[in-house]
Parts: C-alpha cells; structure tokens; sequence
C-alpha cells in the first residue's frame, strides 16, 4: 500500500499536470479514505488513475498526510494513573 | 441497586443473547480482554473531557458498568470498540451537561451549517504548508484539536489516534458509515483551519 503510494504521489512525472482540480472537493474526501486506509476499491482505482495528473490534488494529498500524522505523533498520550486501575480492581475485588 | 436505570441499558451494545459467565470467566475477561485498553481509554476520555479529574471519574465509570454488563460482551469480540462505545455513552449522559470545553457550539448545528455550504462550494484552499504544520509543537496541535465541537474531535481521535476502521466508529458513535465518512471530512476541515488561522497569527509561512 505504501508503495503504491510513493510511485503515485510523485511530483517528477513525464504526465502534464493541472495546477487546479475542479473536482477538488470530491477528491479530498477519496484522500482521506486512502489515507485512512479505508477506500473503497472504486476510490482507490480513482486515486490511482487521476492522481499524478494533478498537482492541486498532489499537494491536497501531502497536506492531509501531514496533518493526520501530526494528530499521531505529536499528541501526548496520557497514561492511566496507577491509583485509578487499583481503585478500579479494588472496587471490583479483583486483583 | 439492582435496578437498572434506563439509559445505562442505552450505553451498552447489546448483543443477541447474554452469556452466563462464572466468575471466574467474568474476572478473566476483564483482566485479559478490558483492561489492556485502560491508557488508550483513558486518553480518549482526557481528550473528550479535556480534564484528569473529570477523566478519571470517566474511565471509573466506565470499567465499573463494563463489569456489571459483562453478559452482554461476546468473549473474543472487539472489547476495545465495546469500552470506547461505552465510554462515549457515559462522556454524553454523565460528563457533557458539566463539560469544561470552552466551545458552546451546537455540533448540530455546526453540521448543517456544513452541510448547506458544501453546495454553495467550500474553497479548500491549500495555503496552510505541509512545513508549517511540520513545525508545529503538540501543544499547538492539542490546542487547534480542542478548539472543535467535541463531536468532530471525537471522530479524528477514534480514527487517528486511535486507529479505529470506519465500521467500527460507526458502531462506537452509533451512526451510519456514510454519517462518519462526512464527519470526519468536516472534522479535518475544521481542523486545518485552526491549523491556518494558527499557523498564519504565529507568523508560520504561508503560501500567497
């Protein structure tokens, strides 16, 4: 998948590109799928027919990637506090 | 106590047919199947409620129906979209009312509001830099996060954060697929203009 990604989303591609996607819209949701791992096959088939081909996509594509990661990586992860897992399985009379 | 009251039935999936669990079992399933998801439930309730005190009493809340239900959890399923459903059910009866969030917007509305500028043709301009938001602390991030009707927040941590599929938000948020795929397109929208309007006020570069 993430292969497929990187030979698609090139930016050195011998295809002439539009610098703007009238269907832009429509194709941000279809990036998100994809990069939510959740497109259906129609929009991957989409995704990969039409992506190279347009620049405005192209950047809509790496600005979504960076930000989906960017709510992965950079939000701390809050841990559970050790009292509140003894308070649950004392609570529980579990141990 | 032992009446039920009528929206914690609400707050648990119900499945088919319950399962008569010794104790035993029942002691079994919850250390091994409940409670290895006790920091990602946790986070996701420090999210939702954006307080440690109001996300303790959360979590508590949710572990402690989650043992009183337990007949109605099918062994080997998916526990963690079982307790995250549970825990968004608690956050809407119990926490909401009181919540802490600075933001007084009706999700709803913001939704239809959305929704009626989507045919007028939103312009998604794509002036916000992939660098910038590179350069961007988590704090940053967090605060751009926090500042969404708690409803958007909520789908961009089930998927992002936390991973979830589409069917299983769906199931957590008890909503269609086609209702979570909408949502979270305008969560992300939302989202990158926060990021925008941050990334501009904080002198970030941004293109012309």
């Amino acid at each position: 998948m993430s292969l497929f990604m990187q030979s698609t989303v090139s930016i050195e591609t011998d295809k002439p590109q539009k610098t703007y996607c009238e269907h832009h819209a429509e194709c941000l949701k279809k990036i998100q799928a994809v990069l939510d791992g959740q497109a259906t096959e129609a929009e991957k088939e989409h995704f990969r027919q039409n992506m190279d081909e347009c620049l405005h996509c192209i950047q809509m594509y790496h600005l979504e990637k960076c930000i989906k990661e960017a709510v992965q990586n950079k939000l701390d992860k809050r841990l559970c506090p050790d009292n509140l897992v003894a308070t649950i399985k004392a609570k529980l009379s579990l141990s | 106590m032992s009446v039920i009251m009528s929206e914690e039935i609400e707050e648990i999936p119900l499945t088919a047919s319950e399962t008569a669990y010794s104790d035993i079992e029942r002691h079994d399933i919850f250390n091994r199947e409940f409670m290895p998801h006790i920091n990602s439930m946790y986070n996701f309730a420090f999210r939702l409620t954006m307080d440690e005190d109001d996300a303790n009493d959360l979590v508590q809340d949710t572990y402690l129906k989650a043992f009183r239900f337990i007949s109605s959890f099918e062994r080997g399923t998916n526990a963690k979209a079982w307790l995250f459903r549970i825990l968004k059910n608690s956050f809407i009866n119990d926490y909401r009312k009181r919540s802490k969030e600075p933001s007084k917007v009706d999700y709803q509305e913001v939704e239809t509001t959305y929704n009626s500028e989507e045919s007028a043709e939103v312009e998604h301009t794509t002036d916000l830099r992939v660098e910038s938001v590179q350069d961007m602390i988590g704090d940053e991030v967090a605060n751009a996060l926090n500042s969404l009707p708690v409803d958007f927040r909520t789908v961009i941590i089930l998927c992002d954060v936390e991973g979830f599929t589409y069917e299983e938000m769906a199931k957590i948020l008890d909503i269609p697929i086609g209702t979570v795929r909408s949502r979270l397109h305008r969560a992300r929208n939302l989202l990158k203009d926060k990021l925008r309007t941050y990334a501009a006020s904080m002198g970030y570069q941004t293109e012309d």
